[in-house]
């Protein structure tokens, strides 16, 4: 049968064109291609490897932000604490200083109203102890007219001092 | 459901009117071949599965695309159109006649030498026959698409590939990652380049043959010297590449003594085995591809068969015909490329046979993941 019998011919040229292609393919096709691939999965290996990183760092970052605010937080709500607390102590200390103040205020008011008292006091009396005398001198003035109104006091005024001795 | 019923009813029909006609038409047409031009079924089978000078264009019959002829003969080189010895015709170069013998010469259909009226075979026939010019042009195509994804790599390898690019470079990588490497592993470089150019070089040659007008339709890997071809360059580069180990497991295999001595049987069969695989892969991919050859153009002839029956019985038979030899020829393509693949793959699995080092070391390394009780093929296992 003639499909069976390999013609000389052929098998000459097929294994001159396959000689020729794998010539060509070896020196110019696969190599590129191979390379070309291998470089493309490189870049793809490392492009992955860095998006992971990248995703990573900011997961990383978002947290620490995270942190950072709460952080703020938490100082802002104690400062406000501390500023309240200083706020209540100085409004207390300044009503304690004004209250000794007043006190101070009030009692040299009081010290000075009463030597303004005493002072009054002693005017009054030295005025009423004089009107006293200027009165009692009319009224003896009055009684000592006559002579014998005269006499009759100081007897009498004798007999006084005779019976205090 | 339905649509299933019906055609299943008409396919018997069809069975039930072809069966008897098919009994009456062979002896009819056996008589009557002679005189009335009948098809001669076997005759335009093997013209169309074999190899010819010139190729045939489509609806003509009397012209024929030349390819130059190149013979040595008895007196030195020749070289002539194809179209000066067609149809039988005689032709003189210088002092030699040549003529295509004739099918009842022992040299049928090929181009002889007539010396005192007798044919005589030419010393050396290199001519460009259809065949032989078919495989040019399957080996431009390989050159231009590979050197054009090789180009693109070069101009912008690190893009994503596209179109054609991207399906020659996915082919590429499914014959590397997923045949070469893992069989090949660290060795897999060195063969790649031969085993890959095999692959394309079969997958177009395989397409080029469905394709029934010029520049396809040479029935090249359905014809056994270009799958012999192949096969003995498989077989060379297994040998030459082998191992001491392999040619140790030849010819002093590891098996009990009495095997080996005073009878080596064992050593006559690993050397028996040696050939058997260049042999098995000729014949694989040229028997698959020549039946599906065959498959389609006896389906079509079919018709011409039945064309004596009658209008009917012909437009019946065209219409099956028709509708067989589509689904065969698609069937043909994805046969086209898991021909290739195979081809690829024992050639791949030979050369791995021939570049075995010791036996005991690569047993332990291969067995160890089983050893932990993973599955034998996961399917996802990182292409080591």
């Amino acid at each position: 049968m003639e499909l069976f019998t390999p013609d000389f011919g052929l098998i000459f040229w097929m294994f001159v064109s396959f000689a020729i292609l794998f010539f060509v393919l070896w020196k110019w096709g696969w190599p590129a291609i191979m390379k070309g691939v291998s470089d493309r999965a490189d870049l793809i290996d490392k492009g992955v490897e860095y998006a992971q990183n990248a995703k990573q760092q900011l997961d990383h970052a978002r947290e620490e932000a995270d942190k950072y605010i709460a952080d703020a937080r938490r100082q802002q709500a104690d400062m406000l604490r501390e500023a309240d607390k200083m706020k209540t102590q100085i409004i207390e200390e300044a009503r304690s200083a004004a209250q000794t103040e007043a006190k101070k205020v009030m009692d040299a008011a009081k010290v000075s109203i009463e030597q303004e008292r005493k002072q009054a006091e002693q005017q009054f009396r030295n005025e009423v102890s004089s009107f006293a005398l200027d009165i009692a001198q009319k009224v003896v003035r009055n009684q000592m007219k006559d002579e014998k109104a005269q006499e009759q006091l100081v007897s009498s005024l004798l007999d006084e001092m005779e019976k205090q001795n | 459901m339905m649509k299933r019923n019906i055609l299943a009813a008409i396919a018997m029909a069809f069975v039930a009117l072809l069966l008897p006609l098919a009994g009456r038409a062979s002896g009819h047409e056996a008589d009557s071949q002679e005189k009335s031009g009948a098809v001669d079924a076997q005759g335009i089978i093997f013209e169309h599965l074999g190899d010819r000078y010139g190729w045939e264009v489509p609806f003509n019959h009397h012209k024929s695309i030349p390819l130059p002829v190149i013979v040595w003969g008895s007196d030195g080189l020749h070289v002539f159109s194809s179209a000066r010895v067609d149809h039988g015709k005689e032709y003189r170069d210088g002092s030699a006649l040549f003529r295509i013998a004739g099918k009842d010469s022992p040299y049928k259909g090929k181009v002889v030498e007539i010396i005192d009226g007798k044919e005589v075979k030419p010393a050396v026939d290199i001519s460009i026959t259809k065949n032989v010019c078919g495989v040019f042009i399957a080996v431009l195509l390989v050159i231009w698409s590979i050197l054009s994804v090789a180009r693109w790599h070069r101009n912008q390898g690190l893009k994503a590939p596209r179109k054609m690019t991207g399906a020659i470079e996915f082919v590429i990588l499914f014959i590397y990652d997923g045949v070469i490497k893992p069989t090949l592993k660290n060795k897999a470089n060195k063969f790649a380049p031969y085993l890959l150019t095999v692959f394309f070089f079969i997958l177009v040659m395989n397409l080029l043959g469905l394709i029934v007008i010029f520049p396809g339709g040479a029935n090249l890997t359905g014809n056994i010297a270009v799958t012999l071809v192949l096969a003995i360059i498989t077989f060379l580069i297994t040998n030459i590449f082998a191992t001491k180990h392999y040619w140790k497991e030849i010819f002093n295999p590891d098996v009990p003594w009495w095997l080996k001595w005073p009878l080596p049987i064992m050593p006559i069969i690993e050397i028996f085995g040696v050939f058997t695989k260049p042999a098995a892969l000729t014949v694989r991919l040229f028997a698959n591809m020549m039946g599906g050859h065959m498959i389609v153009i006896v389906l079509t002839l079919l018709i011409f068969i039945f064309a004596a029956m009658g209008p009917v019985v012909t437009g019946a038979t065209a219409v099956v015909s028709i509708i067989f030899s589509v689904f065969m020829l698609l069937i043909d393509v994805l046969v086209s490329f898991i021909q290739a693949y195979v081809f690829t793959m024992l050639s791949t699995l030979f050369i791995a046979l021939g570049q075995e080092e010791g036996h005991h070391e690569d047993h332990k390394k291969e067995e160890d993941p089983h050893a932990h009780g993973l599955p034998a093929s996961t399917g996802i296992e990182p292409h080591a």
